[in-house]
């Protein structure tokens, strides 16, 4: 355990000094009950705007940090719905240019144009989602949050804290109290 | 999965698949390249001297290309059945195997759409099938399934590539991690920047929950609406209501099997025993015990109609698919794709790796003749004994389907060394967290 001191602002991994808005404590955890207890000491003590970082997603997590549901579903409906208008636009709408009688199936074929905008529907519902997620979570991103330790993808936890100035040394020593391996002090600018 | 194994020893294991190749990789890749090269070959010279190189004809106008592309439109569901149906119930084995299986999909629907291009001959006229407006005056018709089957194959791709890629964001950013140079160069662009943070996690369990719900229709979608190409002409053999659920029975059959044929090597060669266990290789066999036995119903059911419906047309073409030119074809695709499925009943064989692999290249072999039977002797032997004829390939058709082959193993063996073949969250999501006594020890 032990506290690095001030990284100001930089982050090796993302390419590029990142300025941050607001000073903040960023510290990892080896094990999954250490971090879940310094969440609930965090929250307890004030600090709800919290980030926490961990390799698998996690009930116990999720649990202690309870958050709002993803808007990805919305974004999923609206494909769907969107896709769902293409499938029958593109079947029915260009009718009065092609008008073409094939195989002695009515112009207006409803069952054959129903896969099509079933087909449509989910294309355009799947590309939706993953939009919706791209959006939501801001990805493509090039940086990493300052701050970040690599060794949170692999069986590392992290709590990021952004806090007044004057707050930071107390959530330091909060993290501290509940077994922090590593604590980093981010400072603004 | 052995008790042993934690979240570290996870990564560490399991991005072995990605360390600098040896030289039976590369003699293997480079056989494979020759392959392909000899299939891309045959294709040019097909282009260029005239579709009458490949072995079809009057009356057999759909022969070897569309019975290869039914093929691996029939490899490529078992991926999304593993990854999202076995995702969506929450089956716990499936951690270890889907995204191996999901590549399977992307690979073999990949090798599935060359089939069309190369069977149409004027391949530079593609794009008429795709709904392009104001051009040429022309419109797709829509009442086709035809254009049903474009529209189909093409979705299957774009969804079944977009829930492989998203469901190894994590793994790409623990490989950004892990390695040093190009390589992490390249995963640091394809892991989008995720680090693993709640907000990303909850955003990311919601997107793949949806998608895996979007995904899972298609399985039964997709193939249903290959079968449609057949099932809605008037062809005898063809016309048949039980199409749809008979071809993604097959192709769930199918599938498995080459999923167990890539997993075998790929566990041997990279020490994986203890996450690709005998267990998961045990559960993909029963699996493939049931989808042979709702393939052996539809071939039963088949024959029965054929009989008990009275229609002398389909009386004849199942009698002559049993006893005519290509008897053997029906005969030992009855043998590979029922009976010898059935042997995995006996836990000894479902446990012995030299008899699963045996039997899942049977497996192989019996679909694809299935298809071959289906296309080819329907065609040959319809109405008119005038216009019977026989189909009999040739060597431009004959390399482009080994070309065919070649190109979808040399896929899979680029991913396994270009990006994580089991999923590393996933596996973990079935390991115990870090405790505060393992990290003090």
């Amino acid at each position: 355990m032990g506290s690095e001191g001030a990284a100001a602002g930089t982050h090796t991994e993302g390419g590029g000094s990142v300025k941050t808005a607001q000073p903040s404590a960023f510290a990892v955890f080896s094990s999954l009950e250490g971090t879940v207890e310094c969440i609930k000491l965090l929250r307890e003590s004030g600090y709800t705007s919290l980030e926490v970082f961990s390799p698998v997603p996690d009930h116990a997590l999720r649990d202690a940090m309870p958050e709002k549901e993803s808007p990805v579903k919305a974004f999923t409906l609206s494909g769907a719905i969107l896709g769902f208008c293409i499938g029958w636009g593109i079947t029915l709408g260009p009718l009065g240019n092609f008008s073409l009688h094939v195989g002695g199936k009515p112009l207006e074929s409803i069952p054959p144009f129903a896969v099509v905008a079933y087909i449509c529907t989910i294309l355009f519902g799947a590309i939706a989602t993953v939009m919706g997620f791209a959006l939501s979570v801001r990805l493509p991103s090039t940086r990493l949050v300052v701050g970040y330790d690599p060794r949170i993808t692999c069986d590392h936890y992290g709590i990021h804290v952004p806090c007044e100035p004057d707050e930071v040394g107390r959530v330091m020593t909060l993290m501290k109290m509940c077994g922090a391996d590593t604590i980093r002090e981010i400072a603004k600018g | 999965m052995n008790g042993r194994l934690t979240y570290a020893t996870t990564d560490v294991d399991l991005l072995v698949t990605l360390r600098k190749p040896g030289r039976g990789y590369f003699l293997l890749v480079g056989f494979l390249i020759v392959l392909v090269g000899v299939g891309a070959l045959a294709w040019m010279n097909q282009i260029r001297t005239g579709i009458g190189l490949a072995g079809k004809n009057s009356p057999v106008g759909w022969a070897m290309y569309i019975t290869t592309f039914v093929y691996w439109v029939g490899i490529a569901h078992s991926g999304t059945l593993i990854s999202a149906i076995l995702f969506l119930v929450r089956v716990r084995w499936r951690a270890a195997v889907y995204r191996s299986a999901e590549a399977v999909t992307v690979f073999a629907v990949m090798t599935a759409g060359l089939f069309p291009f190369i069977h149409l001959g004027r391949v530079w006229v593609a794009h008429w099938i795709l709904p392009i407006p104001n051009f040429g005056g022309l419109w797709p018709n829509f009442r086709s399934p035809l254009a049903w089957d474009v529209l189909a194959i093409s979705t299957y791709f774009t969804v079944s590539g977009m829930f492989f890629m998203l469901g190894m964001l994590p793994d790409l950013a623990i490989a950004r991690e892990r390695f040093k140079g190009w390589r992490k160069k390249v995963y640091t662009l394809l892991s989008l920047g995720w680090q693993g943070s709640s907000g990303q996690w909850r955003h990311f369990t919601a997107a793949y929950l949806f998608l895996a719900a979007l995904a899972t229709p298609l399985v039964i979608s997709v193939h249903s609406i290959v079968s449609w190409d057949f099932a809605m002409s008037i062809v005898p053999g063809w016309h048949s209501t039980i199409f749809a659920p008979y071809f993604v029975a097959g192709a769930i059959h199918s599938g498995l099997a080459m999923v167990v044929l890539l997993l075998i090597p790929l566990r041997r060669s990279f020490g994986l025993e203890s996450y690709i266990t005998m267990h998961h290789l045990e559960s993909l066999a029963k699996f493939i015990i049931f989808t042979a036995m709702i393939v052996g119903s539809a071939y039963g059911i088949e024959l029965f109609m054929a009989w008990y419906g009275g229609n002398r047309f389909e009386q004849s073409l199942f009698l002559y698919r049993a006893v005519g030119d290509y008897w053997w074809a029906f005969w030992l695709l009855m043998t590979t794709n029922i009976l010898a499925p059935m042997l995995f009943w006996v836990k000894k064989i479902r446990t012995n790796i030299p008899a699963l692999v045996t039997i899942c290249i049977f497996v192989e072999v019996g679909m694809w003749l299935e298809r071959f039977i289906i296309i080819v002797t329907s065609l040959a032997h319809d109405y008119l004994p005038s216009a019977w004829g026989l189909y009999r390939p040739t060597l431009t058709d004959s390399a482009i389907v080994v070309g065919s082959f070649a190109w979808f193993f040399l896929l899979f063996l680029l991913f396994i060394k270009l990006l994580p073949s089991v999923s590393m969250w996933e596996v973990k999501e079935q390991l115990p967290a870090p405790t505060q006594k393992e990290a003090a020890a």
